[in-house]
């Protein structure tokens, strides 16, 4: 059951993550992204982390795409130019180095598969919402904090960015 | 697990998803009532007794009215997106607990769809989903209106969500659980006697502005301002006809009924009374009377409201989510860790 679940979630969403790069229309690879992101929370909700599986949709899904979403509709962006391809060095590049990678990934991983010493996942070690409130806040407390001090800087430096055109 | 457990599980989950549209047929009569009753005039009174009949008849001329589509539209998003809407508006309901436990074949069986370690969250997820139908509908049809709705709908749903789950971040720390059924023991008890242990009165300002924020999350006046139709036609259904157009109107009706029933969960008590401890299958009845009653009182506000406020203008919409009910969310949350701060150490 959980073999066909799994199977089917990573098969969609290694589809719509390749229809989001081949997609033409900006919005339609937002789209693809939105049902990618969905089925990777399915996973995680597999691997017994549903935790991660809410926020990804809440916050990948449900906030940070929408305003990708937002920014592409006010700008009114309907479709790449067709026609004369304006980068055609790197697609080839591009082609190639996806396919090299593709090559290095199942030759590593059908070489050495699962890493020994790592328990399959399992709903009694699974960790509880408190055990990861009590991590950030006490273990990672310093990587918590500087994270969002880095956020706050991207924000400040984002509205000086959008101020200076108002400045007569 | 056998037969019973499989059909016990289905009816979980299947039976909410059937009831609560159908319970939309004679809200739209309701909402249409009292609109008229507001307005000083009698309202739908001609198809069967009070009018009751009017929704179904509604309901068939929608199904039997000539589909138009726009020949530019996204003919693929453009069917996607009403489904869209009628699917997150009713996935929402499906952790929402909404009576007691009750006992079939010696198995205990509570009423709710799964009773899952995140349920808020969960809601918040699905509620998050909702603002893509919106948008997909705006951007699909291709047209300048219907765009303009779908935009106004992201900015307004983002804003919103933000307030909304600060606020309830409130009642999440006063239970310890994300568990809706937990939200719900934790409000067992009275104060001082009489008072009802319910997060409505310790967390006064967290519940108004989670009621608020749902007004904005169903784009229900005074914040309808995706349809807005003194402004932009009819919004982001403008080029929606027959049923397609009745879906988006469905989801509509089925948001305000679940977002009632989460905020009767969250700050009422849900299905509990005070003193109350439902046994059997009368008491069951009695507990689905009770939650069905607190979402009523709910639904009828939503109604009230809209018929009595005017829209809100755009960006006083924004500024309202943004400069105001943030901060009191955050303010909120504060009193709610320092009662639970005062309790601890009491």
């Amino acid at each position: 059951m959980e073999r066909i679940v799994f199977d089917a979630a990573a098969t969609i969403a290694l589809v719509f993550a390749a229809l989001m790069v081949l997609s033409r229309n900006p919005v339609k690879s937002v789209l693809a992204l939105v049902v990618s992101f969905f089925f990777l929370a399915v996973i995680y909700v597999l691997l017994f982390a549903p935790f991660i599986a809410a926020i990804q949709v809440i916050v990948y899904a449900g906030a940070i795409l929408v305003l990708f979403l937002f920014v592409l509709m006010l700008l009114n962006i309907r479709h790449e130019g067709s026609g004369k391809d304006p980068r055609p060095i790197q697609r080839i590049v591009g082609g190639g180095a996806i396919l090299v990678f593709t090559i290095v990934l199942v030759a590593l991983l059908s070489k050495h598969g699962t890493p020994p010493g790592l328990p399959p996942a399992s709903e009694a070690a699974a960790p509880h919402i408190g055990d990861v409130a009590r991590a950030v806040y006490s273990d990672f407390l310093l990587p918590f904090e500087a994270l969002s001090v880095l956020l706050l800087a991207a924000l400040v430096g984002a509205f000086v960015l959008v101020s200076k055109e108002h400045r007569p | 697990m056998n037969l019973i457990d499989w059909v016990i599980l289905v009816a979980r989950v299947a039976l909410p998803a059937m009831i609560l549209p159908a319970i939309v047929i004679p809200l739209v009569w309701y909402e249409r009532r009292v609109a008229a009753f507001i307005q000083d005039r009698p309202g739908p009174n001609r198809v069967g007794p009070f009018g009751l009949l009017q929704s179904p008849a509604d309901i068939l001329k929608l199904f039997m009215k000539e589909e138009v589509i726009p020949s530019q539209s996204d003919r693929f998003l453009f069917y996607l997106a009403p489904g869209l809407a009628v699917f997150s508006a009713l996935a929402t309901f499906a952790v929402i607990p909404y009576g007691g436990t009750l006992t079939i074949a010696g198995k205990d069986v509570p009423l709710l769809g799964a009773d899952i370690s995140i349920g808020v969250l969960y809601v918040f997820a699905m509620t998050s989903l909702s603002v893509y139908a919106l948008v997909l509908a705006g951007w699909s049809s291709n047209n300048k209106f219907s765009l303009m709705g779908g935009i106004r709908s992201s900015a307004q749903l983002i804003s919103y969500e933000l307030a909304m789950t600060t606020a309830a971040g409130g009642v999440i720390l006063s239970a310890g659980s994300f568990k809706l059924a937990d939200i719900i023991a934790a409000q067992q008890g009275t104060w001082l006697g009489f008072i009802p242990r319910w997060n409505v009165f310790p967390q006064i300002l967290g519940f108004l502005i989670f009621f608020i924020a749902t007004f904005a999350e169903t784009n229900r006046l005074p914040f309808d301002l995706p349809e807005a139709e003194a402004e932009l036609v009819a919004g982001y259904h403008t080029e929606y006809s027959a049923m397609h157009f009745g879906s988006f109107f469905l989801a509509e009706y089925v948001n305000v009924i679940v977002s009632s029933a989460l905020t009767a969960t969250l700050y009422l008590g849900g299905w509990s009374l005070p003193g109350f401890h439902p046994h059997g299958v009368l008491g069951v009845l009695l507990s689905l009377l009770v939650f069905a009653a607190k979402t009523g009182f709910l639904v009828s506000v939503f109604v009230w409201v809209r018929w009595t406020l005017p829209r809100f203008r755009y960006d006083q919409l924004m500024a309202l989510g943004w400069k105001v009910f943030l901060p009191l969310a955050l303010v909120n949350l504060f009193w709610a860790a320092a009662l639970e701060m005062w309790k601890a150490a009491r």
